[in-house]
């Protein structure tokens, strides 16, 4: 185990507690919390702190992501960023031609600090056509997304139950919303979530 | 020829009638005709209207094709009548491609190649029963009726509810396609979904600034760490137990990273 | 012709409603949501502040009915500006509404929670942009509350 886990777990385990002490919040303060929902930004218009699109190129640490509305991005990714890939991956993982969205902190040379980055995160709802080998065929408005189940990984949430691996009580007919990973360049998707309203 | 055409008006006929009947007395398919490619087409004032018009066209071919006098021009309209299905299915596909056929049921689902397919069997029905002579006989020829009728329901998406999805319901409760086989791993998402149900995560989240930066599981817990706010906030979730108040979490000054 | 809504008077009007919030793409973006278009209003955008609300017409309300849910939603058009509170995080996003949706009707009676603190119904959808802000994209469904702001 890296160092730096062990420093964690020792954090965690030796001076955690039930919920986080007033003290440990102290100095960031509520308007560190909440400067997120400050008006920085005019509801409606395009977030400066966010970019989707396909990467075209990844340099160092740099990602060259097009914009679906023909706007280009650079993310930075450094050493405190979130990277998901059907769960949380290591920066070696993107390729180009993955989708993606960022959120971060815009730079005044116009690149995005990204504090986030999902890579092919899709959230789709439709009805479940059929279920075949360790697949869920979906009608998402009239078009067909296929939906891999993923072992160790994919889990059903039915309403407010805790998860389960099982998703065995998936009906064909039913509505569902799948939040998974996309296969660049196909109509497949890795299941991370079905959330089944029963 | 003469033959096969023998049972084409009959099963054409039937199929027409059900489908105006259905444009005529189904509130829920008028409810929805705002969403169909001839509200596209007319102005979704005028669906319910146009719809109507298209059901009483279908009586008129229908009553043609089954009312003596046999002709070869019953067919002829019949063909008319198909061909434009199939027009008007193009340019719905063409034109609102999300639009619903708006042809026999209620279903709001755009169209494909099954509704396609079904226009094409209808026309080329149509163009068999030109030369159909009155009053066909035969079992043979009963049965070439059947079976056409049997492909247009089962090209018929609308009727799906009735008889594929049960179908299907039944294969996978034969199959179970999606059992579990080795349930070993806990997946992540299920001490995610845990952590969010638990006190320290409720303390926490508003201080959080990524998603999960890392995880990994020792001594019966999976540890999840977050940024928050130029720290690190970290969770130790139970693998087992399943109470939200056994998760612990800790907020640290980290030494800079390089 | 278009069911009549509910007589009672929308929940949101009587104040904050509590609901689910999920987020959705659109605009012509990447993968499934290559074909999604601009939603109801013409000007959706995934990287925008922006949200579907189920009651922007009467050609919507037939589609979403949260009525059918036992929640009753007030008439609200294009543009119109809702702010989404990620309930027990307190943290929130200011929108407009650039789409008709979710599905209200679909997932009745469905319940999200965070802590102790739990909604039911889903009740609005988010762009990727701003659900990114109250909460991480890989939660998927979570519990909030809904207020004019």
């Amino acid at each position: 185990m890296t160092s730096r886990r062990q420093l964690l777990k020792s954090a965690v385990l030796g001076g955690g507690a039930g919920v986080v002490a007033a003290t440990a919040l102290g100095s960031l303060g509520p308007e560190a919390a909440f400067a997120k929902a400050a008006p920085d930004v005019e509801p409606g218009t395009p977030d400066p702190n966010f970019a989707e699109g396909r990467i075209r190129s990844i340099k160092d640490n740099t990602l060259f992501v097009l914009g679906s509305n023909w706007v280009f991005h650079r993310i930075r990714v450094v050493d405190g960023t979130s990277l998901w890939k059907l769960g949380p991956v290591a920066f070696d993982q993107a390729k180009p031609g993955d989708g993606l969205y960022a959120r971060g902190v815009r730079m005044p040379d116009g690149v995005l600090a990204a504090e986030s980055v999902w890579f092919n995160i899709v959230n789709v709802k439709g009805h479940i056509q059929n279920i075949t080998s360790e697949k869920v065929h979906l009608d998402h408005n009239g078009k067909q997304i296929l939906c891999h189940l993923v072992a160790g990984k994919s889990v059903a949430v039915y309403s407010d139950a805790p998860p389960s691996a099982d998703l065995s009580q998936l009906r064909v007919g039913q509505h569902v919303q799948v939040l998974g990973a996309w296969r660049p360049d196909t109509n497949e998707v890795d299941i991370a979530t079905v959330f089944s309203p029963h | 020829m003469h033959g096969i055409a023998a049972p084409q008006p009959y099963v054409i006929a039937l199929f027409l009638i059900w489908a105006a009947l259905m444009k005529l007395l189904s509130r829920r398919m008028r409810a929805q005709a705002g969403q169909t490619a001839l509200a596209r087409l007319v102005g979704a004032a005028r669906a319910v209207p146009a719809l109507r018009i298209v059901a009483v066209l279908e009586l008129a071919v229908a009553a043609a094709l089954l009312l003596p006098p046999a002709s070869p021009l019953d067919g002829v309209a019949a063909t008319a009548l198909c061909a434009g299905f199939l027009l008007y299915l193009t340019y719905g596909r063409l034109a609102a491609p999300a639009s619903s056929c708006g042809c026999l049921g209620s279903h709001a689902r755009p169209v494909n190649w099954r509704g396609f397919g079904r226009a094409g069997l209808l026309l080329a029905m149509s163009v068999a029963a030109i030369w159909a002579g009155p009053y066909p006989g035969g079992a043979t020829l009963v049965a070439v009726g059947m079976v056409e009728a049997i492909a247009l329901l089962a090209l018929s998406a609308e009727l799906d509810h009735h008889w594929l999805t049960p179908l299907r319901r039944l294969l996978v409760r034969v199959r179970k396609p999606l059992a579990v086989v080795s349930p070993q791993d806990i997946p992540l998402e299920v001490s995610l979904r845990l952590l969010y149900a638990s006190p320290a995560y409720c303390s926490a989240s508003a201080w959080l600034t990524s998603d999960v930066q890392d995880t990994w599981d020792e001594d019966g817990r999976r540890f999840v760490v977050y940024a928050a706010h130029g720290r690190t906030a970290v969770f130790a979730v139970p693998l087992s137990g399943g109470d939200p108040s056994a998760v612990r979490v800790a907020l640290i000054e980290e030494p800079a990273l390089t | 012709m278009a069911r009549s809504q509910s007589t009672d008077p929308p929940v949101d009007l009587l104040g904050p409603v509590q609901g689910e919030v999920s987020w959705f793409c659109c605009g012509a973006a990447w993968g499934p949501c290559s074909t999604t278009g601009k939603g109801a209003c013409g000007t959706c955008n995934s990287g925008s502040l922006q949200h579907a609300w189920p009651n922007t017409s009467d050609a919507c309300w037939a589609i979403t009915r949260p009525d059918s849910c036992g929640v009753g939603m007030s008439r609200r058009t294009c543009g119109f500006s809702h702010r989404t509170t990620a309930l027990c995080s307190g943290t929130s996003v200011v929108t407009t509404i650039a789409d008709c949706g979710p599905q209200t009707d679909l997932f009745c009676g469905e319940r999200s929670c965070c802590g102790a603190t739990c909604a039911s119904n889903r009740l609005i959808d988010l762009t990727p942009a701003a659900y990114s802000r109250i909460a991480s994209l890989s939660t998927g469904l979570r519990p909030c509350e809904i207020s004019v702001p």
